[in-house]
């Protein structure tokens, strides 16, 4: 199934990029650089969605006590962390031509870089054996307490004064058709990208789970 | 320095595929560790 999945994102990630510089039109204020917006809101999305993986995973922990729900938010977590950093990045380098500052106190902007310290303390958490053999419980209240930053990131730019744009707005936040097009082929491609990741690293840790269990039973019965 | 505005649109493409690229190479570490493992177990086995 990985397999599989994983032709699929390479296949839509190649067309995107075909979407992307051939198919949209430039952007008539912004110019070529406008196109980072392709990768910048794709990354953001499937970054909202790990973290709301993250959520669901943690209170599925607390619920059922199953670790393997732990291990589903962690993985999901790493990702989001990593696409919500360049999702950071992206929207810096995207800032300075536009806005001709790298950064800004912006509620948008704020509220993002507090949810990626967050996330990357939950994982930190992790690392750290923080908890003990509760560990996991620790981690979980924190995805859950965690995904209270999220709608605010999502809001943001709506509910208070703020420069970035909302696309999913009332008008259809200004864009051209093609455009459109091009931002849901990359939504897609992205998207593949994340479960065939996603499942790599579950995989992962669900393997090493394992090994640590068979490896304890060994060593008890040696 | 002053930068072209494409020379923004590269760095932030540079950097995504850097950033995806820098996970899969933490995912091909994390798939070794797990097969170094495995060798320590099937000759933990075998003794």
């Amino acid at each position: 199934m990985t397999g599989i999945l994983t032709v699929l994102a390479a296949l839509f990630l190649a067309a995107s990029q075909w979407f992307i510089w051939a198919y949209a039109p430039v952007e008539e204020t912004m110019g070529l650089v406008q196109k980072i917006f392709y990768l910048h809101l794709p990354l953001a999305w499937w970054s909202f969605m790990s973290f709301l993986m993250v959520f669901v995973a943690s209170i599925m922990v607390l619920a059922t006590g199953k670790t393997v729900w732990d291990r589903l938010a962690r993985a999901a977590a790493e990702l989001g962390v990593l696409f919500s950093g360049l999702v950071l990045v992206t929207g810096s380098l995207w800032g300075k031509p536009i806005w001709n500052v790298w950064w800004t106190w912006d509620p948008r902007l704020t509220t993002t870089l507090v949810m990626w310290f967050v996330y990357a303390a939950y994982l930190l958490i992790g690392q750290a054996g923080i908890g003990g053999g509760r560990a996991f419980a620790v981690r979980a209240a924190l995805g859950i307490l965690a995904f209270l930053d999220v709608p605010l990131v999502f809001y943001s730019a709506r509910k208070w004064r703020s420069i970035h744009p909302t696309v999913f707005g009332s008008q259809g936040g200004g864009l051209d058709p093609d455009m459109w097009v091009a931002v849901l082929f990359s939504l897609v491609a992205v998207g593949f990208l994340w479960v065939v990741l996603l499942r790599i690293r579950f995989g992962q840790m669900n393997t090493n789970e394992r090994l640590r269990r068979l490896f304890m039973k060994m060593t008890d019965q040696g | 320095m002053i930068m072209g505005k494409e020379n923004y649109l590269l760095a932030a493409n540079v950097a995504v595929w850097l950033g995806v690229c820098g996970y899969l190479l933490f995912l091909a570490g994390r798939q070794k560790r797990l097969e170094r493992r495995l060798r320590q177990l099937e000759t933990l086995r075998e003794d």
